[in-house]
């Protein structure tokens, strides 16, 4: 058995590891400053480098079982950082996030097992011989870890339970192992039939589309950040199975571009929900009297999920949509639907929290400060996210493909 | 050419830097902002007649590119004057306002996000520029008077969704065509329906910049919040210039809509409607801001209907009209900013009689109020003119005509009615007692406030001989401009202001100077003069009780006509479906693993049964089953 793990170091594996190590820093940073659990804290660290670790591994392996290891070992730390507080919520949280993601996982590996018996081989550049249920049976596994619609509902109570230093790690980096195998394994390989990314791509821009109109009517922070990650999601899944240059190279910058947005989102989210203890929309409001700054770092986190200028979510969400619109015209109107929505909610979820009518000064005066650490670390997500966004065809000629 | 350069980011660094430095914020303002006028007045004499394109950069495959013809010279011009102005405005308006600081920052992005999309050679560097304007409003929208957040919502939700649909666009064009320079090789035809459904998706973007029907409902909604300068500068001067110039652009330069009668008989009737239903909501409203922003919207109809006529008179006509809009209608916004400013209120009813404290500003507003009216010799007249031509030429086209006629004409009409309510209501009249210490407004905001009444009389007296001249008929790709009819701007001004001296020594002969004042008794009680003040807002609040338009103003004072509420409504109407979608499959998939769960449960609680020879028999069961693989492998 060709069991050698070798390495990747393409140009899309190097990019993304920078990417995943830098929002791993910034989540440690931001643990810091708010993990204040004594007795297990070091159980927290451990998870936080351990999905890292598995965000690196993917995304440089050449190598399918690797591959495989590292999901498990995802799976793994993403479970124990939901049950870090250990509520009895959250452990109930936890088991429907480690059985979901465990259940796929072991579909996943037989459909692996018929690659190997198939190509004697789990190099991934060796592989040409690609049976239909292979296919479908990996696929259900990357439709699980990247929560495509309907596989996707182990994130909403993932995403409720985890406290969130870690949560901008679950949005940064663990739900994109999935598309990266995708882009590693089909999106490459001149050997997988066309209907089979078709499909994926109506499936795609669908559940993006289903997504961006729950996110638009739901009243739990968490919820929003759930149904908005898996809208999100959907739209890279449709610029890998689009492929093309604009549809990979799009979806590559996507996911930067996403990570960088969600998890300064989740950190924003988080400090919100920190100083004022609660997680409901409808009790929060005015924030903008109790941190200005933090107001205008998440308008701009805000946009660049939006897609505007100069924001890097703009050029990602271009290229995607230029993508889909070259593999059929009407992925563009879908698309461009699901972009409506996310910027009507996230325009609902802008005002409500940090406008809105009943400003009572009293409370807000009460409420603790906002602390520096936090700050620093929305600040710097939200930087990076408009330089990038500025110097843009820096990455792409980086990415290469053009 | 470094020109283009410094046009691009001037305004938008000195506007930083001001932000930055606070002690040099209007001395960087002024700067910058001078700067681009110069340049882009350079631009304009440089490159007279001449069109070219040169690519800056090439990204993915995506030229960026930059192009400059006559109508980029013209309108490049005008964003810059009125900047200029507005900031000269502002700077005396805008002290000690909440969110001063920022506020140039926004006028210097937004100036650069205009004179972008101006120059853009490509439709998707447009998109780009387009894309930053939204940001540079909604920022703008937040420097308000009061509580402005409800109008920035509005508007970004607006215009953000309109360019996503003309983002959708633009990218159809791009992945059909492989490339979507300027120029164009060869216009696109209208015939086939995927290029139908194109042109549509992009003017859903024009018609949102310019604030046409029914993606106007922002600016009335933003009038009485934001100052009056924003007012001037975004809504009334520099979205129509990019909105029209965009609808000409694709409509005469990218694609050519006068093969296709339903896209100009939609434009036409998108302009129509616009003319009459917002006059009609202009006329009762009691608020000055108000009032001006519902006319603001009703003059984009005469740009739509003009463009759509594509009979070349009405075109320019179009394009004419939209340039003189900008000029009025900054103007009037400015003036009514400046009464504010001294007052500091814009309701109608506790205005009054200021025109004695406010000569120049009456002067301004009322010439403003003449054009916009479309009273001959000012310009709105002359374009309107222009507009009336080419409708009646179109009767050999359609027989819609008649009705586009009667609707512009009456529009006009109407639009001369509420102004005559408003300066009624703003300069004459009685005076209430608290605004008795009114002076006239600083001479910062008379300046620009002149300077635009001016610039409304002299296009309109030499029409021919300056802007149409200069700026609309070169700008436009028709080769020859056909007139009917005829009009001498000159001989009736020479005329007009005969009628006008003649009228004022009758006047002053007579009774004129010598009114006759008595007490006014109600029912044997003599009322104070305040009481007896008659004050404008109530004009025409007859037209409001006439049967159906009462229950139609009901309707939309209720937001019945209101996009927005629609566009929240329907995709409200989808979020809560895809919710329970979203959430049921988590219920149906647990439910189901549940039942596989238990049932598996049950299989082996009744194996595992505690008996003896149950056991033993399985152990025997699995030596059988080891003994088998181990013969088998």
């Amino acid at each position: 058995m060709n069991m050698e793990f070798n390495f990747l170091f393409d140009r899309f594996g190097i990019f993304l590891s920078i990417t995943f190590i830098f929002i791993g820093l910034m989540s440690f940073i931001y643990a810091l400053a708010t993990i204040k659990q004594k007795g297990h804290k070091l159980e927290y660290y451990l998870m936080l480098l351990l999905i890292v670790l598995s965000g690196v591994g993917v995304a440089l392996s050449n190598n399918i079982l690797f591959i495989y290891i590292c999901w498990e070992i995802a799976t793994f730390a993403v479970w124990r950082a939901v049950v870090f507080y250990r509520n009895p919520d959250q452990v109930s949280s936890g088991n429907i996030v480690f059985i979901t993601n465990f259940i796929s996982g072991a579909i996943m590996l037989i459909g692996i097992g018929i690659l190997y018996l198939d190509n004697n081989s789990l190099i991934i550049s060796q592989i040409r011989q690609l049976n239909l249920t292979a296919i479908i049976l990996i696929t259900i596994g990357i439709f699980t870890k990247s929560v495509i619609l309907p596989l996707h509902f182990w994130l909403i109570p993932a995403y409720s339970s985890i406290p969130s230093a870690i949560g901008g790690l679950l949005a940064g980096i663990a739900e994109n192992l999935g598309l990266i195998l995708f882009y590693r394994l089909f999106s490459t390989n001149i050997y997988v039939p066309d209907e089979f990314f078709a499909v994926v791509a109506w499936l795609a821009v669908i559940s993006s589309l289903i997504a961006g109109g729950a996110a638009y009517r739901t009243n739990r922070l968490r919820y929003l950040l759930a149904y908005s990650t898996i809208s999100q999601v959907g739209f890279i899944l449709l610029g890998f199975s689009a492929g093309g240059q604009f549809g990979n190279s799009g979806a590559m910058l996507y996911i930067l571009a996403h990570a960088l947005a969600k998890s300064g989102l989740f950190y924003g989210v988080g400090t919100i929900e920190d100083i004022t203890g609660e997680a409901n929309i409808k009790n929060i409001s005015c924030m903008l009297k109790v941190s200005p700054i933090l107001t205008v770092m998440m308008a701009l986190l805000f946009s660049s999920l939006v897609g505007f200028f100069p924001m890097i979510g703009f050029f990602s969400k271009l290229m995607v949509i230029i993508g889909a619109l070259q593999k059929n015209i009407y992925f563009g109107f879908f698309a461009i639907a699901s972009a409506i929505f996310t910027l009507l909610y996230s325009d609902r979820f802008y005002h409500e929290l940090f406008y809105g009518e009943k400003c009572d000064i009293k409370e807000i005066k009460s409420a603790r400060k906002v602390g520096i650490v936090e700050i620093i670390v929305v600040f710097i997500l939200t930087l990076s996210s408009l330089l990038l966004g500025i110097f843009f065809y820096e990455i792409l000629a980086f990415i290469g493909g053009f | 050419m470094r020109e283009i350069y410094y046009i691009l980011l001037l305004p938008v660094m000195c506007g930083l830097l001001g932000f930055l430095i606070k002690r040099l914020r209007n001395e960087m303002g002024f700067l910058g902002f001078v700067l681009t006028l110069y340049f882009s007045l350079r631009i304009f004499l440089l490159f007279q007649n001449q069109s070219f394109s040169y690519d800056i950069a090439s990204i993915a495959g995506i030229d960026f590119r930059i192009y400059v013809d006559n109508l980029t010279r013209f309108i490049l011009l005008f964003n810059a004057l009125f900047a200029f102005l507005i900031l000269l405005y502002s700077v005396l308006a805008m002290r000690k306002m909440p969110g001063e600081s920022v506020y140039q920052l926004y006028l210097g992005l937004t100036l650069s996000g205009a004179n972008g999309v101006v120059l853009s050679g490509n439709l998707i560097l447009l998109l780009i520029f387009w894309n930053m304007l939204v940001f540079s409003l909604y920022g703008i929208l937040l420097v308000g008077k009061k509580e402005s957040v409800l109008a920035a919502r509005k508007a970004l939700t607006i215009i953000g969704v309109s360019d996503f649909i003309m983002m959708l666009g633009i990218l159809i064009i791009y992945v059909l065509m492989g490339e979507v320079n300027f120029p164009v090789n060869q216009k696109l035809p209208l015939s086939n329906g995927i290029y139908i459904a194109v042109y549509i998706l992009l003017l859903v973007g024009a018609l949102a910049k310019a604030g046409a029907m029914p993606l106007h409902t922002w600016i009335p909604e933003s009038a009485k919040v934001v100052p009056a300068s924003t007012m001037a500068f975004i809504p009334a001067s520099l979205d129509k210039l990019l909105g029209i110039y965009f609808l000409v652009r694709i409509s005469y330069y990218l694609f050519d809509i006068s093969q296709s009668m339903p896209i100009r008989i939609t434009l036409m009737v998108i302009g129509s409607i616009t003319i009459i239903f917002a006059v009609m909501m202009a006329l009762v409203q009691k608020e000055a801001m108000r009032l001006l922003s519902f006319c603001a919207v009703s003059q984009v109809g005469y740009m739509f209907l003009g463009i759509g006529t594509c009979i070349p008179i009405g075109v320019a006509g179009g394009l004419f009209h939209m340039l003189n809009h900008t000029l009025y209608d900054a103007c009037l916004f400015l003036s009514a900013g400046s009464v504010e400013y001294r007052t500091r209120t814009t309701e109608l009813d506790r205005l009054g009689g200021l025109g004695v404290k406010m000569p120049l500003t009456m002067f301004c507003f009322i010439i403003a109020a003449f054009a916009i009216s479309g009273v001959p010799p000012f310009n709105g007249f002359y374009s309107k003119w222009m507009i009336y031509q080419g409708v009646i030429e179109l009767h050999k086209q359609t027989n819609l005509w008649v009705i586009f006629l009667v609707s512009a004409m009456f529009g006009s009409v109407l639009t001369l009615a509420s102004f005559l309510k408003m300066i009624h209501s703003l300069f004459l009249g009685e005076r209430p007692k608290e605004l008795d210490k009114v002076c006239e407004a600083r001479f910062g905001m008379v300046t620009p406030t002149l300077i635009l009444a001016l610039l409304c009389i002299i296009f309109g007296i030499f029409a021919e001989q300056i802007p149409l001249a200069h700026l609309i008929y070169p700008s436009l790709p028709f080769l020859r401009i056909e007139k009917i009819g005829f009009w001498s701007a000159e001989l009736t001004t020479i005329l007009m202001i005969l009628g006008i001296v003649i009228g004022l020594i009758i006047f002053l002969l007579g009774t004129g100077l010598k009114p006759r004042k008595s007490k006014v008794f109600v029912g044997g009680e003599v009322l104070d003069t305040e009481q007896a003040r008659i004050t404008g807002p109530n004009f025409y609040s007859s037209v409001h009780n006439i049967d159906m338009l009462e229950k139609t103003y009901k309707f939309g004072g209720e937001g019945a006509f209101d996009f927005y509420n629609y566009l929240r409504g329907i995709f409200g109407g989808f979020s809560v479906i895809f919710r329970d979608v979203i959430n049921q499959f988590f219920v149906i998939f647990y439910r189901s693993l549940a039942g596989v769960i238990q049932a598996l449960g049950r299989v082996f609680s009744s194996i595992h049964n505690g008996e003896l020879p149950g056991y033993l028999g399985w152990i025997f069961l699995g030596g059988i089953i080891i003994l088998i693989l181990v013969g088998l492998l």
